[in-house]
């Protein structure tokens, strides 16, 4: 079974199973409602590209959300990793989330990295979302996030370990054109440490930049596209940098009932390098290709 | 003891600056009859929070949901609710019943 198959088999069954789980059947009243363009929140229609929306005040979701990373330099690699999530807004302004992760690793004949096929809980993370800017006081709205996360599996490899990570994002978004096409950015910074199995700690972060378009061609579905550029360092501040990349790819969002919806995303690293080695694409710190699925409930 | 007096003190006074604060807010009314609000349109003053007492007099529930308040509030049959909505700048913010999208309405700030 090839690692592209294991991924995506584990991201379709833990969202599947949830989705099972959580969904209510699309009901005569959905179906009873005329369609039409109105306002939607747009936290989740830019794939991993987030929107500035934070909900609204006593909605809460459940929801899974899964991010799949596909393709090594050699080898067969596939990794993913589930954020079960809890979502509520307690005011017009706030957004809490916090859940635990699950995470699953096929590595077979993959250099620096040793073979595994493991699923199995792997931490938890918590998220406070800020609504800076709205509309329509400003065409664009803006939202700041803070995202403690705590793992006791690495990310890439799979190895027990002892993870920090504490991501700043700022998301920011327009209605191009009013309820029928979006355009969003978020510029990312994620510092981590990481106390090894041997006991030593290390420091790394990520800078991020990326940009959506959304377009919506039916009431309850948004289509669109993203470029995502990261750049890597060896230290939790803009010092040792190792290499970046830049991944290009679809986006979707759809609305199946009321209170339900699937956003889903996948990108391919068009362009990277790592530093150390020179090599063109970065496989170092990023994978071929990534994918996310996120099925989630509001109540 | 006196500077515990002094924080009482002030946090009472806050409360009691709040409570009258709210009550001068601004209330703007909203029915449901016939599965239509009424009036369709509100008219609300800008950067100031204000406050929209929803009198469902249906026999079917409503969800009275908006994204650009960022509120929802489920009213009970023939029953009443109120939402608050935080100051907001000049603009026309639409809302709806999510038990029936065709039932629709907007708050014009001003």
């Amino acid at each position: 079974m090839s690692s592209n198959r294991v991924g995506i088999a584990a991201a379709v069954i833990t969202t599947s199973a949830f989705a099972a789980l959580v969904s209510t059947p699309l009901k005569a009243q959905d179906l009873a409602a005329p369609l039409a363009f109105y306002e939607i929140e747009t936290k989740y229609i830019f794939g991993f590209t987030e929107g500035s929306g934070v909900g609204l005040e006593g909605e809460k979701e459940l929801s899974s959300d899964t991010i799949a990373r596909f393709g090594k330099r050699d080898g067969q690699y596939a990794a993913t990793e589930t954020k079960w999530e809890f979502e509520y807004t307690p005011n017009q302004y706030v957004q809490l989330e916090l859940g635990p992760l699950t995470a699953s690793h096929y590595i077979r004949d993959v250099t620096d990295l040793d073979n595994r096929n493991t699923f199995r809980p792997s931490g938890f993370f918590g998220e406070f979302r800020y609504l800076l800017v709205d509309r329509p006081a400003s065409p664009v709205a803006a939202t700041i996030s803070f995202e403690p996360v705590y793992r006791r599996v690495d990310e890439t490899s799979g190895v027990p370990v002892q993870n920090f990570e504490f991501e700043t994002k700022l998301q920011a978004d327009v209605e191009l054109v009013k309820n029928r096409l979006y355009g969003a950015v978020n510029l990312i910074y994620e510092p981590e440490t990481t106390r090894t199995a041997e006991g030593t700690w290390e420091h790394e972060s990520t800078l991020g930049f990326t940009a959506a378009l959304a377009v919506r061609p039916t009431p309850t579905l948004v289509i669109g596209a993203e470029l995502d550029y990261y750049r890597h360092y060896d230290s939790l501040g803009p010092n040792r940098f190792t290499g970046d990349a830049l991944f290009l790819g679809p986006t979707l969002y759809y609305k199946f009932a009321r209170k339900w919806f699937v956003t889903a995303a996948w990108n391919a690293q068009i362009w990277g390098r790592e530093i150390e080695t020179g090599n063109h694409l970065n496989l170092e710190e990023f994978s071929r290709q990534r994918a996310k699925l996120k099925v989630a409930v509001e109540f | 003891m006196l500077k515990t007096c002094m924080l009482v003190a002030a946090v009472m006074s806050c409360c009691l600056t709040s409570s009258a604060a709210r009550a001068q807010d601004t209330t703007l009314s909203l029915a449901i009859q016939g599965g239509r609000f009424q009036p369709a349109e509100l008219r609300a003053p800008a950067n100031k929070p204000f406050t929209i007492s929803i009198k469902n007099g249906d026999a079917k529930p409503v969800e009275f949901e908006s994204v650009s308040l960022r509120v929802e509030k489920v009213i009970a049959p023939r029953s009443q609710g109120t939402v608050r909505i935080r100051a907001l700048s000049p603009g026309r913010y639409e809302f709806f019943d999510d038990f029936n999208q065709s039932n629709r309405g907007a708050v014009v700030v001003q």
